[in-house]
Order: structure tokens, then C-alpha cells, then sequence
């Protein structure tokens, strides 16, 4: 631990955690909740020293003091049983190095941005708790060496992002939409969970080095952990049919929706397609498919955000038709292009969503161009109609999961009833509920 | 006299946590236990963690279960019942050890286990508990994390647990799931919590039968990170109902604005149940699926499932209660008293959730010797 690229790396991600546990300790023990002055001046700090690791990762990563660094960096073991060992190791190489540093920035900018955007507002030592949160999870995430670890930044990307959506919570319809997202990502996150386990099974280690010998796995174990990353990857990046809960994330304030659904959270999915990549390799089954939910979410993007009507959703669905095309690039085994392409996006997208507030005074001042009858609308007014009436409803694709789980709550419903009779068959205690 | 291991190779560390949550609801509430009552339950679980027979460490068993069925008999008679048979079961499984009976004592062992952890349908007793008196429910939390540790000392050795395993293994899972789903369409606070006890109930059944097969330390860690979460959250809504009477779902209640520290303290406790990063529920879950995974892979699925169900659940609760707008109320805070507790549950959590090995490392290498 005394080696500087392990004190660096652990800084990297321990920073913006630690500072986050002495707020909360400050506002659990303490007399008083803790001031903005102090959460964003302990936050921003704990954010600050996670950049400067990330400076050092990366000047280890280019061998800038000497030899260059690269590959597994050994932390110990987070729990060895046996035989049984969760591995305590961060990775660096090209890929990791760049998401961290890149995530790293932007997260200090977006706190620098809020201070002010988000001066005097409720729950604003709450959002920067949220924020250090985020930031432990985005750098986990980022360089990770193993699944285990990897999940859990992955868990705690996905739970502040639940609580930023449901941040101005008086209104319910935010708070509904945080429950919606959440839902997604827990279920979309089980196949991540799979994956990790039957990893384990199959390789041996679910650390990512040993992903270069996933050409040894039988095609069946390759295609099924290849599409167990991929349904992990399309629930967190809101691709089809996950992707109705990107729009309702709006709901929350405009530096988180800019930070997660513009820059960083949303191509998390992206992420851990390149880092499994080449379990993808030997998989042209899930691949294939990779393509396929690519371009039909672009496709199906494309058409919802030429008629959404606010700024902040048109632009949720902008993204999301560029975070299916980048998709389909990993898929098609383009994953330089498409990382090149993910950070480009998501730096155009976050300056996009900060300035969306001032939308529609910049359409005020630029004015309309005169809008004429589409190519379709020519060809086909009736289909154009029908697009038209589709791409409004988007759809109808909540509508259709909420049908597709409607039998799971009846069950539920049944249940619930059965346990509820059995109980006070059971009961001593007179009437019970 | 007591014939006790030798005290180097004993878990102290199972001791710590099951100490907490026996004094965790006296500190943090205003209603005390009696001082004999605690007394007694903490030699009863010095008892049966230390004692190096199965017949001793049972009848320490049997001996806390009457003085929970003693602490829950006002509040609770279903609970108190449901205690006085775990109580009767945990002395059958003494006498069976004694006379060498082993598949009989496994048995006896599973059905206490099932009872005194609610597993579904032999929820009744602990759920009744949950809804009546969580407090009690809190404490009797810290004897089935005891009787856990002898089972799998004593009982879980024996070729016939190994027989069993894929039975517990499956059975844990599928009630998991039903109670997890039953926990998603519950109306109020109590209801929520009655749900999420079996459901982790289930999960540590599963874990008790995957143990039989080599993982003592996962089935150990399950009851431990269960006790300190579904501990936690039993002292918090205890303490949210005194200020504000019962919570029932029925929209944004909006009590977060009063009462922050609370809210704070509910969410990482539901959290660390669903397995929260950084807390034991997280490492407890992933040692587990692991576990299952060598004993039924779809086992794995169905409690992969019932985990998202309940965390989606558990977002629910805590969005009913705590959101929305802020409804003014003139009671305080959590007291002093309340936020040590937290603390110390919430450092306890944390504590095994970033270096699991303190608890596991002597555990495992304990358990996992036949005794």
C-alpha cells in the first residue's frame, strides 16, 4: 500500500466515499445538520483529491516517474474463505484510466456548477451527499478489476441515481419516476449478478484478466454470459425495451440529469460491454443481437425526440439515439471508435443539458426556421400519422412492461391474501391485519 | 458445570453481534426490559455459542426462547406461542443430540430454525411479533443468530444435512421469493417489515442449506448482516411510531422533513437488507449466491429475483413514509440514545461490509472443523 500508484488508486475512489461518511456522521451524531458551506467544502474536497489521484493513475498509466504501470494492481483479498477469495484489485490500463480521470473531472465540475445552481435550495446537503456517493461508484466502476467490485459501484451508481430522479420529492410524480428507475436497474443489475456468479464457475476468477481466456469457454457458456452482460448493460444505458424510464429521470435537478443520463451514468452499460468485450467476441449470437437493440433504440430515439415537446426530455432521447449507435459499435467490435465516440457524446451532452434551462430563451432569441411537410409526410401522410402518433406515445413502451408484470403483482396479490388468511387462522392475538 | 471450548477458538465476534442487538432495543427505547430478563438471555447466548456440546449449546437455545416467549407474552401471544414450541423443539434437538439421534436432531434443529426466523408458512409467530412488538422481534434476532451458529457447530456435520441440503437449499429460495413478493404489495410500515423477515427468512434457510455443503461462513454471515439490518430497521419504525403512530402507505408521507436522522438511519438499514454496497448485506448476498450456485443454479436466479423484488419494495416503504411534502411535527428527532444505537449497528454493518474476514476468517475456520 505504500507503492504511490496504490495510494493513488485507493484515494481515487476512497476520497469522495470518505467525505460523504463524515457528513453523514456529522449529520447523524451531530447536534445541527451540517451547513452547505461545510457538505460542499468537504464533498468538493473529497471530489478534488479523487481528480489529482486520477492525474497520478494516469501519469503511472504513461510511465511518466519511471516505469510504466499497467494491468491488475493487488489490494489484498476483500474475503478469502478456503479456496473461495474476493479479490481486492483495481486495474489500470487504457480504457479504465480514461473513464476514471473523464468521470473524475466532470463529477468536480457538476459540484462547482451546483453550488450555485443549487444554493438555498431543500435537500442541497443531501444532493452533494448523493453526488460524493455517485462519484465512489463511477470510480469503482471505472477500475474495477474484478466483477465483485465492479457490482458494487455498479449498485451504488444505480441507487444515487434512484435518489437524484426522486430528489424533489413534495411532487409525486418524481418520486414515482425514481421507483420506476430503480426497478429497472435492479432487474436489469440480476443479470449482472448472474453473470458474476456463473463467471466464477466457468473461468474461475471473475477477475477481467481472465477474460483473455474466454475463447476456452463452450459457445453455449459464452453466449450466456455474453447476453447476461448485455441485458445488464441495456437496463442501465435504457436501451430497448429498458428504455422507458430515461425520460421520466428528467425529474430530478438539471446538474444530475446532466451528470447521469447526459454524461457518465448512462454510458455505464457502454462501459462494461468494453470491459467484457471479449467474452462478447466469441459470442456472434449476442453480438448480433447487441446490434439489433442498438439501432432500434437509435432508430426509436431518433422518432420520439423529433416530437417531444420539453427540452430536457428531447434531449434524454437525443442521447439515448447515440448511445444505441455506440452500442452497436462495441457490437460490431469497433470498441475504439465506440470509446472515442462515448466520450465525445458524453461531453457534448453534459454542456447540452446544463444549458437546457436556458432553452427556451435561446429559441426565443435565435427564432423558428420555417418547418415544411417531412419527406414522409409527402410520400405518406397516413404512415406519417401513424409515426407520428407513435413516436408521442413512445411506443406505449411503459405500458407494455407495466402489462408484462401485471401477472407478477397478481401473484404477489394472491400471496399476499393466502398469508394474510393463514395468519389469522394462526393467530392468538384476536384481530390481526 | 458447563463443559466450555477453549475461549481462543470461540467466536467472540458472533458474541459482539448477538450482545448488540440483546441490549440495542433496551438503550433505544424508553420501554426497558427487566435487568433479569437481559441477564438471562445473555447467558443463555453465551451458553450456546461457548458450549462444545450440542446438548448444552441447545438447552441454551431452548432456555432464551422461553425468556423472549416471557418478554413477548404481553404484546404478542402468537409470538410468545410461537417461541414456547421453538423452545420445546430446541430441547427435543438437545435430548436427540444426546442419544446420538442425528437425523432426528437435524431435523428438529431446521424446524426451530424455520419457526424462530419465519420462514414461510411457519411465519406466523415472527410475524405477528414484527406487527405487535418489533422491539422483542430485535432481540429475538440476536438468539436466532445463536441458535444459527450451533446448528451449523453441532447438527450441520452430519451426512443426513447433506442429504437435505438441496431440499433447504430450494425450499429457502422459493419461500424467499414468495415473501419478497408478498412484501411488495404490503400496505403499511409493519406490514413491510413482517414481509421483509421472511423474506430473509427464506434466504437464510437457503444459506443454513448450502452450509451443509461446505459454506458455513455464508449461512454465518446471512444471520449476522439479517440481525443488524432487520434489527436496525425494527428500532426505527419503533422509534418513527412513537413519534407519529402507525405509517400506512398511502402516499408520500412526507416525514422526512422532521425527523432527517431517521429517515438516514431506515434507508441504510433497508439498504444493508437488499444487500447495499459496503455494508455486510452486500458481501453476505454475494457469498451467498455463490454458495447456492454450487448447490442449485436456479436456486441463484429465483434469489437473485427475490432480492431486486425487495429492494424494489424497500424503495417503496421508504418513499411512502419519508417523501413528499413535509409534514410539520413537533416531536424530535432521533434521541441520543436512538443515534448511538444507529451507530453502532449502521459501524457494525459497515465494519463487516468493507473487511468481512474478521468476522468469517475465525468463524469459518471454526465452524467448518467437525466438532
Amino acid at each position: 500500500m505504500s507503492d504511490p500508484v496504490h495510494v493513488a488508486l485507493a484515494l481515487d475512489i476512497l476520497a469522495p466515499f470518505a467525505s460523504v461518511a463524515v457528513v453523514g456522521l456529522l449529520m447523524l451524531i451531530g447536534n445541527r445538520r451540517p451547513s452547505e458551506e461545510t457538505a460542499v467544502r468537504l464533498v468538493t474536497a473529497g471530489l478534488l483529491v479523487s481528480v489529482l489521484a486520477g492525474v497520478a493513475v494516469l501519469g503511472a498509466y504513461w510511465g511518466v516517474a519511471g516505469a510504466a504501470v499497467e494491468g491488475d494492481i493487488e489490494f489484498g483479498d476483500w474475503l478469502r474463505i478456503g479456496d473461495f477469495v474476493i479479490p481486492a484489485v483495481l486495474r489500470v490500463d487504457g480504457i479504465s484510466v480514461t473513464i476514471s480521470l473523464f468521470a473524475s473531472v466532470l463529477t468536480a465540475l457538476i459540484a462547482r456548477f451546483s453550488r450555485t445552481y443549487l444554493h438555498k435550495e431543500p435537500g442541497f446537503v443531501r444532493f452533494f451527499v448523493l453526488l460524493g456517493l455517485f462519484a465512489t461508484g463511477t470510480q469503482l466502476v471505472a477500475l474495477a478489476g474484478a466483477l465483485e467490485l465492479f457490482f458494487a459501484g455498479w449498485e451504488i451508481i444505480g441507487i444515487s441515481s434512484a435518489f437524484f430522479i426522486g430528489f424533489f420529492h413534495e411532487r409525486a410524480e418524481p418520486v414515482r419516476s425514481s421507483i420506476r428507475a430503480f426497478a429497472t436497474y435492479r432487474f436489469s443489475d440480476a443479470g449482472l449478478l448472474i453473470a458474476t456468479v456463473a463467471t466464477l464457475e466457468f473461468l474461475g476468477s471473475a477477475r477481467f484478466s481472465t477474460f483473455e481466456r474466454a475463447g476456452a469457454l463452450e459457445p453455449f457458456q459464452a453466449t450466456v454470459l455474453a447476453l447476461l452482460f448485455l441485458v445488464s448493460a441495456m437496463g442501465k444505458s435504457a436501451q430497448l425495451p429498458f428504455s422507458g424510464w430515461l425520460p421520466r429521470a428528467m425529474e430530478g435537478p438539471t446538474p444530475s440529469s446532466a451528470l447521469f443520463y447526459g454524461a457518465v451514468s448512462i454510458h455505464a452499460g457502454l462501459f462494461l460491454l468494453l470491459r467484457v468485450w471479449p467474452v462478447l467476441e466469441v459470442s456472434p449470437a449476442a453480438r448480433a443481437i447487441g446490434v439489433v437493440v442498438g439501432l432500434s433504440t437509435a432508430v426509436y430515439a431518433a422518432l420520439v425526440v423529433r416530437v417531444h415537446t420539453d427540452a430536457k426530455g428531447a434531449l434524454a432521447h437525443a442521447t439515448l439515439a447515440q448511445v444505441g449507435l455506440i452500442l452497436a459499435e462495441i457490437c460490431m467490435g469497433w470498441t475504439t471508435l465506440a470509446l472515442t465516440h462515448l466520450v465525445c457524446h458524453a461531453l457534448l451532452r453534459l454542456g447540452q443539458y446544463l444549458k437546457a434551462p436556458n432553452m427556451i430563451h435561446d429559441t426565443h432569441r435565435l427564432g423558428h426556421g420555417p418547418h415544411g411537410p417531412s419527406r414522409l409526410e409527402r410520400w405518406s401522410p397516413k404512415l406519417a400519422d401513424r409515426v407520428y402518433a407513435a413516436s408521442l406515445h413512445r411506443l406505449r413502451l411503459d405500458d407494455r412492461i407495466d402489462v408484462a408484470f401485471s401477472p407478477v403483482l397478481a401473484v404477489a396479490r394472491t400471496l399476499e391474501r393466502g398469508d394474510r388468511w393463514l395468519r389469522r387462522t394462526l393467530s392468538l392475538d384476536g384481530a390481526s391485519s | 458445570m458447563t463443559p466450555m471450548a477453549p475461549m481462543l477458538s470461540a467466536p467472540w465476534e458472533a458474541l459482539v453481534v448477538c450482545l448488540l442487538l440483546l441490549v440495542a432495543p433496551a438503550v433505544a427505547s424508553q420501554r426497558r426490559s427487566p435487568p433479569w430478563l437481559l441477564a438471562g438471555l445473555i447467558v443463555s447466548v453465551v451458553v450456546a455459542l461457548f458450549a462444545s456440546s450440542g446438548t448444552v449449546a441447545y438447552v441454551g437455545i431452548s432456555a432464551g426462547a422461553v425468556l423472549h416467549a416471557l418478554a413477548a407474552r404481553p404484546w404478542s401471544r402468537t409470538g410468545a406461542a410461537m417461541l414456547a414450541s421453538a423452545t420445546a423443539i430446541a430441547l427435543a434437538t438437545a435430548g436427540a443430540i444426546h442419544l446420538g439421534q442425528m437425523p432426528m436432531a437435524f431435523g428438529l434443529s431446521c424446524l426451530a430454525l424455520a419457526l424462530r426466523a419465519g420462514v414461510l408458512p411457519f411465519h406466523a409467530g415472527v410475524a405477528s411479533l414484527c406487527e405487535r412488538m418489533p422491539l422483542v422481534q430485535t432481540q429475538q434476532l440476536s438468539s436466532t443468530i445463536a441458535l444459527v451458529f450451533v446448528h451449523l457447530r453441532h447438527v450441520d456435520h452430519h451426512v443426513v444435512a447433506i442429504e437435505w441440503a438441496p431440499v433447504l437449499v430450494r425450499y429457502g429460495a422459493f419461500a424467499a421469493l414468495a415473501a419478497a413478493l408478498i412484501t411488495l404489495v404490503q400496505k403499511d410500515l409493519r406490514g413491510f417489515y413482517r414481509g421483509t423477515t421472511a423474506m430473509h427468512g427464506g434466504m437464510l434457510f437457503a444459506a443454513v442449506g448450502a452450509a451443509s455443503i461446505g459454506n458455513f461462513a455464508a449461512a454465518l454471515l446471512v444471520a449476522v448482516a439479517m440481525g443488524l439490518a432487520l434489527g436496525g430497521l425494527g428500532i426505527m419504525i419503533t422509534s418513527l411510531e412513537e413519534r407519529t403512530g402507525p405509517a400506512a402507505f398511502g402516499g408520500p408521507g412526507g416525514r422526512g422533513g422532521p425527523f432527517p436522522r431517521l429517515a438516514a438511519s431506515f434507508a441504510l438499514f433497508g439498504g444493508a437488507g437488499v444487500g447495499l454496497p459496503g455494508t455486510a448485506g452486500f458481501v453476505a448476498d454475494d457469498l451467498l449466491l455463490h454458495a447456492l450456485w454450487m448447490e442449485s443454479p436456479a436456486s441463484t436466479v429465483v434469489m437473485i429475483l427475490s432480492s431486486a423484488f425487495l429492494a424494489v419494495a424497500t424503495l417503496m416503504a421508504f418513499s411512502s413514509v419519508f417523501l413528499g411534502r413535509t409534514s410539520p411535527s413537533l416531536a424530535p428527532d432521533l434521541y441520543p440514545r436512538e443515534r448511538v444505537v444507529a451507530v453502532a449497528l449502521v459501524s457494525l454493518l459497515l465494519v463487516l461490509g468493507f473487511a468481512p474476514g474478521v468476522l468469517l476468517g475465525p468463524a469459518d475456520a471454526f465452524l467448518s472443523a467437525p466438532q
